[in-house]
């Protein structure tokens, strides 16, 4: 089977269970490479600010949470999966689709609730696009929903004797759902091909992690099922990609799962809207100087891999994408009313 | 020739010959292997397909239920033993969000193949969180199929069916049927689902009943009979899909009805059907129904107790002669 054609890297042992990676000092990922990182990070970032100008415009129902500021974790980890893999992506922007693959412009079809869209005019907003060609097997509204199915993924390809993993994207707060336990505890004692992400993101809805379990490092539930972990700089598409790979590979070698904890932050609210009582200006703006983005285009220039010319066409690209796939989303037809009626039954 | 065997039998071959028909087929649960799962039904099936198809979970309910949405949107098609009806609540998200709605709210892009065995009703001492009888939560769970089979033979076909069917299917077993015996026919036997069984055919009043009560409302009904009261019993043996015109043709025939249900009585699943009746039939009766069903409290665990939860045949015939006699 096709692991994905990505420019595979040097090895590097395990991390342990709470050990920052110190990856910076190696060469991991090729120019051509970390050039497409920057692309497809300007790619979810334009499409999400176009997104959000079409929320105020009234064309989009549905919820839709923001994702500005965490682009690194979906387009390292993604980057280091191949093609028949499988993906549960997480209520938090769109860049886990948009990085595997899937057209804007069925994104945006959802969202617009036109027959374009991957449910065919139903609508989806944060949840429900799905791309089964692509591995992409949808997502549960109710949040946490994912580890069992995501643990029933990874059980089927271990059973139909297959090399394919599952990956499943999940905030901090949602490690807090009994399902995270069921499902990390039954992955481990199975030993299944899944790697378990969890985007530290320092918050779920208003509510701070440090508050909400007794050692906000979730990573250190590792060891307590028996399973490896490692932290990640979730600013650092290359250092996601690193460590996304080496967990890939051991649960192709079927050694079984791993917990990954990558630290981030999103810029903005919890949801379209959102206030943001519970945090300062201040605290957001420190975030914001980790910017995967600007981060990652300065070193571009510093190595040499690319010029400013070259990083203005990404996104310059990027907004003719976003440009089109919007017209031929909002171009595509509402469904007929009995629509509702259709695929409850196969 | 037909063989008589068990309900749990029967319930134990079909899986066994599913599996063995279908490499994607497989059954999960706790304590479904070398402990023949908590009521004895998944006896033999370890010896014979292994560990590989026939797998002890962890105590993890959402887990067997949520897994096994996860295993069949690629490819495979599990059984999913939930041990009691009542983890339904526990896994309820899993069964009613997840199994029920995946393919809908999806766009139609997945399959889901899952049969959830749910063994239910009140059998001895199981109490009330242990003896329930759930099937009208699920009325408002669309996408989820409800079978429930009253005899082996049932049991059986109505299984195999499920196995085979491409949409989740809430399979209600009564855990004090388990050892009631029956008829099976020789060969493929597989019994459609959303079809109603005529089990006793009679012309004064209709009684719908299934699981455990077809059992007392057919010994009702021979009580009855010497009273010079012919009483049909009909046994839809499901909810979803609902076989509502074999129900209208019966009452065209008898213009008399009494539903009999283990569930207690307030929102239980007769609500539903004799709501259906007023809006769509109500000219055909010619009295008004008797429901026979628990009362509102939940099932009391001491087996002294139980019979004053658990609808009685006495009750059965007095609401028929009420029927019949108003």
């Amino acid at each position: 089977m096709c692991h994905g054609g990505q420019a595979h890297v040097p090895r590097r042992p395990a991390t342990e269970p709470s050990a920052q990676s110190d990856l910076k000092e190696e060469v991991l990922a090729t120019g051509e490479q970390l050039k497409e990182f920057h692309e497809t990070m300007v790619r979810i970032m334009v499409w999400e600010n176009t997104l959000m100008r079409m929320v105020d415009e009234g064309k989009v129902s549905g919820f839709y949470h923001p994702g500005r500021g965490q682009e690194a974790v979906p387009v390292g980890a993604i980057a280091a999966l191949g093609a028949d893999d499988y993906l549960m992506y997480s209520h938090r922007g769109c860049g886990y689709q948009i990085a595997r693959g899937l057209s804007m412009t069925k994104i945006f079809g959802d969202f617009f609730s036109t027959s374009v869209g991957t449910t065919r005019g139903l609508g989806a907003g944060i949840v429900h696009h799905a791309a089964p060609e692509l591995g992409i097997l949808g997502q549960s509204g109710t949040i946490g929903g994912c580890f069992p199915i995501a643990a029933g993924a990874a059980f089927s390809a271990k059973f139909r004797g297959t090399d394919q993993v599952c990956i499943c994207f999940f905030g901090d707060a949602t490690s807090n759902r009994g399902t995270f336990h069921e499902s990390v505890n039954v992955s481990a004692a199975w030993k299944l091909p899944v790697i378990w992400l969890c985007e530290n993101n320092r918050y779920g809805v208003s509510s701070k992690i440090d508050d909400m379990t007794g050692n906000p490092n979730i990573v250190d539930r590792a060891p307590a099922y028996g399973i490896p972990g490692a932290t990640v700089d979730g600013f650092d598409p290359e250092a996601v990609y690193h460590v996304t790979l080496e967990a890939v590979e051991r649960a192709r070698r079927g050694e079984g799962p791993t917990l990954i904890e990558a630290h981030t932050y999103r810029f903005r609210g919890h949801g379209y809207g959102d206030a943001q009582p519970y945090r300062t200006k201040e605290e957001v703006q420190e975030w914001m100087k980790k910017d995967p983005i600007p981060r990652l285009a300065a070193r571009l220039l510093a190595e040499g891999v690319a010029t400013q010319a070259e990083l203005d066409v990404a996104y310059q690209k990027a907004q003719k994408e976003v440009d089109d796939a919007v017209e031929e989303a909002l171009n595509s037809p509402f469904p007929p009313d009995d629509r509702i009626f259709e695929d409850l039954y196969a | 020739m037909p063989r008589e065997m068990t309900y749990a039998h029967a319930i134990g071959e079909a899986m066994a010959e599913e599996i063995e028909r279908d490499p994607r087929v497989y059954l999960w649960g706790e304590d479904v292997g070398v402990y023949r799962g908590a009521m004895g039904v998944t006896a033999g099936l370890l010896e014979r397909f292994g560990p590989k198809y026939i797998i002890d979970t962890p105590l993890s309910e959402t887990f067997i239920a949520g897994g096994a949405v996860g295993a069949a949107i690629t490819g495979l098609r599990p059984i999913a033993e939930m041990m009691y009806s009542d983890f339904l609540m526990v896994a309820g998200d899993e069964i009613v969000n997840k199994a029920g709605k995946w393919r809908w709210m999806h766009g139609g892009l997945f399959k889901l193949p899952i049969v959830f065995r749910m063994p239910e009703g009140v059998a001895g001492g199981g109490g009330p969180e242990h003896g329930q009888s759930p099937e009208a939560f699920l009325w408002q769970a669309p996408g989820l199929k409800i079978v429930i089979p009253s005899t082996p033979a049932d049991a059986k076909g109505l299984l195999k069916s499920a196995i085979r069917d491409d949409n989740p299917v809430c399979f209600f077993e009564h855990r004090g049927l388990y050892r009631t015996r029956g008829m099976i026919p020789d060969g493929e036997h597989l019994v459609p689902i959303g079809q109603a069984d005529i089990k006793r055919t009679g012309s004064d009043v209709t009684v719908i009943a299934w699981s455990l009560m077809v059992h007392r409302a057919l010994e009702a009904a021979e009580e009855v009979a010497q009273e010079g009261i012919s009483v049909e019993v009909l046994d839809p043996r499901g909810l979803r899909p609902l076989d509502f015109d074999s129900i209208i043709k019966s009452l065209e025939k008898t213009g008399r009805l009494v539903f009999v249900h283990e569930a207690p009585k307030s929102g239980g699943p007769a609500a539903e059907i004799i709501a259906r009746i007023s809006e769509e039939a109500l000219d055909l009766l010619a009295a008004p129904i008797k429901r026979v069903a628990a009362p509102d409290i939940p099932v009391p665990m001491s087996i002294r107790l139980e019979p004053l939860y658990v609808p009685q045949t006495s009750q059965i015939v007095a609401a028929i002669r009420e029927v019949v006699g108003g």
